[in-house]
């Protein structure tokens, strides 16, 4: 239909103009900060040290000084407004402040409604607050522990499954904070920045943080939706990169006595790594876009990507399968490492149960006065649990060898050396009741180096049943942190967060490792009967 | 450390681990429960006629020979949740359960392979023969007592975390080693006698079993 009314064409028109001018208008916020000379940046009044009031009731902090740094470099004067957590985002949206510099996370529902600077300026994480000598060394020391927390934190339920605490939820900081003072749980899981906080009083100097991060959550700085892809958002972005590449960001979180916190370092390090063409490996790409490798890889989707990485991602956007171990390098290799320290372990085991059960039934047989002995150990290696042994030797015996000869021991060594005498144990009486068989055969037979293959051939099924039964507790050397799979799985999850997927593939594998060793035990027999051997 | 230092910590401490050994104890008796339970079907249906109903337990029986229980306590510590609803209602599912759970894998094998024997034995109005039944049972709980110290690796209070947090609050590094060998003389004590009278048991019903034969 054509339009011929002449006010509809020029209603039309003014629309289109209306329309381009807007646009002209987003476009230049940059132009628009420049021409105003001020550059308005919110940040947050009540999150010491990053963003507070002094006693002059001005905002400072480490977010300040990075608000100031950003109005030096664009050659501007600075005005600083205080924001919430609740209306940080909305400010930005009806355009009274330019950017928002205000703990705020980057999540893909954020990206949502605002545009996020990347690279990412800091990050927090959980971390515990932990009354002193509380012996811990590692998450996985707080296993079905009471953990207080309080309600509302991100991480709570996520913490819960990823290392099977025993959370204990409060209403407040205050509540939760006398909960760990009256010693109704082991420690606080916190915010790490929360707890740079509260570290800095006094009245919890003793108290201490003693694990690293996890989960940790990468803060961005932010400006309007409407402003992605625009001068604004790259120069920004080339600011907060330059600040990682030079390091200045550390010098500022080492200013307001913040603890250094791992991800400024990784990140320093990333940014400031050169590929093997001698250039940059973050540097911006043809379509002006930051490498994979240099962004946020929990925000990453299948499109940013290519190859087995691209394949991976796919599988966990469509069917929520979150395959890490297959397209993530870390967890590859952690994986793999896991896989052939297993291998290793059963390995050592059978041999070494062997070698116990046969050296002791040996003994027994051929050194008379000794029999009674041997029986007793035997015994006595049968009724310890191997777990309480490996603690036994590892942490009690271990530690008097530290202490007075300076020896220390390889956990796997331990592990394969505490699974090997129990076994043994087991395969000693197996043996000496083998014997006891033949002798009642063959008057005069008696056990020797050169008839011990009878003997073995005559126990052969309860031998290999103890043997399965010492591969399949390999896994008992991850008590002791020995990186093998479970170790490995366990410690994927902590990361990632995908228990479902990393329990049933652990299980997969373990289930296979096990057919396996059962199938070339069979196969040894089906060779001997082939051959004849009685 | 003084010896005297020593049983004087271990003393102070004991009725704290004597409670973890009666968790260890009911973890395990509720596993054999589970598991003799579902052994038993599995045995009944492996003496059926019909060969399909046989074949399905056998391969069943397999299946739970080849799960290593310690993967499977970590397995079922991630993947059932801590709470669950029921009819409106919040339960807690606690983490010895889970530890008993784990552990009956591996009694369902042992029950489905030898109560179908005893079973047989039983048909045959072998009824000694088939007796040998409960010394063998008794001295299976007996290795199940000792694996349920893995349950520790899950935080379950039973005795091996327990000497775990009697370390951390000692707080003496010598005293490690005093512990653990304490927590070992529970286990011996416990299956030493239940062994050796386990073990006469049987030997007096191969006895009467051969003499009968004769």
């Amino acid at each position: 239909m054509m339009v011929n009314r002449p006010w509809l064409r020029m209603v039309c028109v003014g629309v289109l103009l209306a329309l381009a001018l807007g646009q002209e208008a987003l476009a230049s916020r940059l132009d628009l900060i420049q021409k105003r000379g001020t550059l308005i940046v919110g940040i947050k009044s009540d999150y010491p040290p990053f963003g507070m009031l002094n006693a002059e009731g001005q905002l400072v902090g480490f977010e300040a000084d990075l608000a100031a740094d950003l109005a030096r470099r664009l050659g501007v004067q600075l005005q600083l407004v205080a924001v919430t957590s609740t209306n940080r985002l909305q400010k930005l949206e009806e355009g009274s402040v330019d950017v928002v510099i205000a703990t705020l996370g980057d999540t893909p529902q954020r990206r949502q409604i605002a545009t996020l600077i990347e690279p990412s300026y800091y990050a927090s994480g959980a971390a515990i607050i932990a009354p002193p000598n509380a012996h811990l060394s590692n998450w996985s020391d707080l296993r079905g522990k009471k953990v207080c927390a309080t309600q509302g934190a991100y991480f709570n339920r996520a913490m819960t499954q990823r290392f099977l605490l025993d959370l204990q939820i409060f209403n407040g900081t205050r509540d939760t904070k006398l909960a760990l003072r009256d010693g109704r749980c082991a420690a606080w899981l916190y915010d790490d920045t929360g707890i740079v906080g509260l570290l800095s009083d006094p009245e919890w100097g003793s108290y201490e943080s003693p694990l690293p991060s996890m989960m940790v959550s990468p803060w961005a700085m932010a400006i309007a939706a409407q402003e992605r892809g625009s001068p604004l958002e790259r120069t920004l972005s080339d600011i907060v990169a330059d600040w990682h590449r030079s390091g200045w960001l550390m010098n500022v979180e080492k200013r307001w006595g913040i603890k250094p916190s791992q991800f400024l370092a990784d990140t320093h390090n990333l940014w400031t790594r050169t590929g093997s063409d001698g250039n940059p490996v973050c540097t911006r790409q043809a379509n002006g876009d930051w490498p994979a490798a240099c962004r946020n890889k929990l925000l990453l989707s299948s499109t940013d990507v290519t190859g087995l990485y691209h394949f991976g991602l796919l599988l966990k956007e469509r069917a929520g399968l979150d395959l890490t171990i297959l397209y993530d390098v870390y967890d590859r290799d952690l994986f793999l490492a896991g896989l052939w320290m297993t291998l290793q372990l059963m390995l050592g085991s059978i041999v070494g149960s062997l070698l116990v059960g046969c050296l002791g039934a040996l003994v027994a047989e051929s050194l008379p006065w000794l029999r009674g002995l041997v029986r007793l150990t035997s015994a006595l290696g049968r009724m310890t649990p191997p777990l309480l042994l490996i603690y036994l030797v590892f942490f009690g015996v271990g530690h008097i060898m530290v202490s007075h000869y300076g020896w220390t021991f390889d956990g796997a060594m331990i592990a394969v050396s505490c699974l090997s005498l129990y076994t043994g144990c087991a395969i000693v009486f197996t043996l000496l009741e083998a014997t006891a068989v033949l002798k009642h055969q063959e008057p005069g037979f008696t056990l020797s180096w050169r008839r011990l293959p009878r003997v073995l051939r005559l126990a052969y099924a309860a031998v290999v049943a103890s043997l399965i039964n010492v591969v399949k507790a390999t896994g008992m050397a991850s008590a002791i942190a020995v990186p093998e799979l479970i170790s490995a799985s366990t410690a994927i999850v902590a990361e990632q967060g995908n228990p479902a997927v990393m329990m049933n593939v652990l299980m997969l594998i373990y289930f296979l490792l096990v057919m396996l060793v059962m199938q070339i035990f069979n196969a040894i027999e089906r060779r001997m009967i082939r051959h004849g051997v009685r | 450390m003084a010896f005297a230092e020593i049983v004087q910590i271990l003393m102070v401490w004991t009725p704290f681990l004597l409670e973890g050994f009666v968790w260890n104890i009911l973890i395990s008796l509720v596993a054999m429960t589970i598991g003799t339970v579902i052994g038993a079907v599995l045995a009944r249906m492996r003496l059926s006629e019909r060969r399909m109903v046989a074949g399905v337990s056998l391969t069943l029986t397999e299946l739970t020979r080849n799960i290593p229980t310690f993967v499977f306590l970590f397995y079922l510590a991630f993947l059932i949740p801590v709470e669950f609803e029921f009819a409106g209602r919040l339960y807690l599912f606690p983490a010895w359960f889970k530890a008993s759970l784990a552990l009956s894998v591996a009694v369902v094998g042992f029950v489905s392979d030898n109560l179908s024997v005893a079973w047989r034995h039983w048909r045959n109005h072998d009824r000694l023969a088939a007796l040998l039944f409960v010394p063998n049972w008794t001295t299976y709980l007996l290795i199940i007592v000792m694996a349920s110290s893995t349950a520790s690796v899950i935080g379950v209070g039973e005795i091996v975390s327990r000497c775990n947090v009697v370390i951390a609050a000692v707080g003496s590094d010598e005293a490690m080693l005093w512990i653990y060998m304490y927590a070992i003389c529970y286990f011996f004590l416990l299956c030493f006698p239940l062994n050796w009278a386990m073990g006469r048991v049987k030997q007096r019903l191969l006895a009467h079993v051969h003499r009968a034969a004769v």
